[in-house]
């Protein structure tokens, strides 16, 4: 029982930071109505350059905090620019293609820019875990979730109190309408690619940081971690985001502890698939009828 | 107030407009009629610069607006109500207004502008925090005429307003386009309904195939034997 306690807080907590990732998938994905693949690659292009600078100036969290987001925030607008923004409205398959091709790109680019397979990332926290009774926290897993909770709600406090959030519900609602009424819809969605990265950013900053350590394969981790909680929690929504990643997090954490790593990710697959059998639209997204999905080819 | 010359807008090899020139006065209310595929919205779509054309220009009081962007359309005092009126359908009837003010960052008049709608279009107040896409065909018609004025437009286009609508809500909506006129509105209007058009224009055209194929005032219109029997219907006794 206190196992079962202490997986789920683990999962919480690192389901955090998938919600986290979620959370930029979804905004992308609700402005654009189009999968961007690179979002976990352009926020490894931000990490590897915080670890660079680690490395080579010894440089304190905040610093190696700060470049991360900066560089996930420069590489975003790089996946818009290059597969998105040229791309003509219905050729959704285009920018997804390129932006796989990015995704290599910006891969082989780490491996170029620090060939080793594994660096250092630094460490938000020192010192032991806090003990409440039985159970363990970690302070920064503590610090995942406040700021997953606290960003989600930054992120629905700026859709919908704010002219950028008005403008950007107005692309999500109905694009051509949007520039109808005098939205300037690419500088719109080039704000949302840098606030979606600057999600990306910090989730990927914490991420690594839990962890101490980064390889290359981190863009795919975080893309593939990103978007199976956004399917699970449901398209374009800010709370199925978190919902999707904090689920996913329980999952593995309880498939870790009695069945190994390796089934870890298996599961997660595996409820990805019951997730879209049974409800296609995700946990809180609408389900996908006649009409949503024309509405998400015009 | 808008000259159209020459102009062409093509999907592919296939020209829908195949050298349209057309001219709505200022102060008045234009409607283009024709039938489905003749290229009407073709039209409304390329002013309003979501098509961009081969050739041609596009005039409104002297400026060029070939080459801007939707949104400087707007600025230049253009607004398009589309045709299905394309409402944001997650945002409340009270966001639309809002979204329809977009470029605009006087609050204090923004928030008179929407009282001003409020007290023209009274359902709208009722249905003030719904969500328009859960609001009557009728309803959205009244909301995308009233979000357009909130740009305060110099000309305002409208595509097909009565579609899809029952006879009386048409009628309501061109009480409100007459009134509009009234105060000062150019209106240059997409119609298929040429009954209700009659009544309020000032100046036809027809449409065919991607040409002008008429132009005339409603006096002219009512002669012309070829568009009553086809927009009329006169002769078939449906009139």
């Amino acid at each position: 029982m206190i196992d079962f306690a202490q997986n789920t807080i683990d999962g919480i907590m690192i389901g955090s930071s998938y919600g986290l990732l979620a959370l930029g998938f979804t905004l992308i994905f609700g402005v654009m109505r189009r999968l961007n693949l690179s979002f976990g690659p352009s926020i490894m292009v931000g990490a590897y350059l915080g670890t660079l600078l680690y490395l080579n100036f010894a440089a304190g969290p905040i610093a190696v905090a700060a470049v991360t987001v900066l560089g996930a925030v420069l590489a975003g607008i790089y996946v818009e620019r290059l597969c998105f923004a040229p791309m003509a409205a219905g050729a959704g398959i285009a920018s997804m293609v390129s932006s796989f091709a990015i995704w290599m790109q910006l891969e082989q680019a780490a491996i170029l820019l620090l060939p080793r397979h594994t660096y250092p990332f630094p460490s938000l926290t020192t010192g032991a875990p806090l003990t409440l009774g039985p159970f363990q926290l970690r302070a920064d897993h503590l610090i995942m979730l406040a700021c997953a909770l606290g960003l989600s709600a930054g992120l629905q406090l700026l859709l919908y109190r704010s002219r950028f959030g008005l403008a950007l519900r107005a692309i999500i609602g109905n694009p051509v309408a949007a520039h109808l009424v005098g939205i300037n819809v690419r500088t719109a969605v080039l704000g949302a690619f840098a606030v979606a990265s600057a999600i990306g950013g910090i989730a990927g900053y914490l991420v690594l940081a839990t962890d101490q350590q980064i390889t290359p394969m981190f863009g795919m981790w975080a893309t593939i971690k990103g978007l199976i909680a956004m399917m699970i929690g449901g398209l374009g929504s800010i709370p199925g985001a978190i919902l999707g990643g904090l689920v996913l997090g329980c999952l593995e954490a309880h498939s870790q502890s009695y069945f190994g790593p390796q089934i870890r990710d298996l599961s997660a697959y595996i409820l990805l698939f019951v997730c879209l059998v049974l409800r296609p639209g995700g946990l809180l997204g609408e389900a996908p009828t006649r009409e949503t999905i024309d509405r998400r080819r015009a | 107030m808008l000259d159209v010359s020459n102009l062409v807008t093509a999907y592919g090899k296939i020209e829908a407009l195949k050298g349209v020139s057309l001219r709505v006065e200022s102060g008045r209310i234009t409607c283009l009629l024709g039938p489905n595929g003749a290229g009407k919205t073709t039209l409304m779509m390329t002013i309003a610069a979501i098509l961009k054309p081969r050739r041609g220009s596009i005039r409104l009081a002297g400026t060029e607006l070939i080459g801007l962007t939707p949104a400087q359309v707007v600025a230049q005092g253009v607004a398009l109500v589309p045709e299905n009126r394309l409402v944001f359908p997650q945002m409340s009837a009270r966001e639309n207004l809002l979204a329809g003010a977009y470029q605009r960052r006087d609050k204090v008049a923004i928030a008179a502008d929407i009282e001003r709608m409020y007290n023209c279009f009274p359902r709208l107040r009722e249905r003030s925090e719904q969500l328009a896409g859960t609001l009557s065909g009728g309803e959205q018609q009244m909301l995308a005429v009233a979000r357009a004025l909130m740009s305060r437009p110099r000309l305002l286009l409208m595509d097909e307003p009565s579609l899809g609508l029952a006879p009386l809500v048409v009628a309501e909506i061109f009480d409100i386009l007459a009134k509009l006129n009234r105060d000062g509105t150019t209106i240059f209007l997409v119609e298929q309904n040429a009954h209700m058009a009659l009544k309020v224009a000032h100046q036809f055209f027809l449409m065919e195939q991607g040409r002008v194929t008429f132009q005339g005032t409603p006096g002219e219109l009512a002669e012309d034997e070829v568009i009553q029997r086809a927009y009329l219907g006169t002769r078939r006794g449906a009139g």
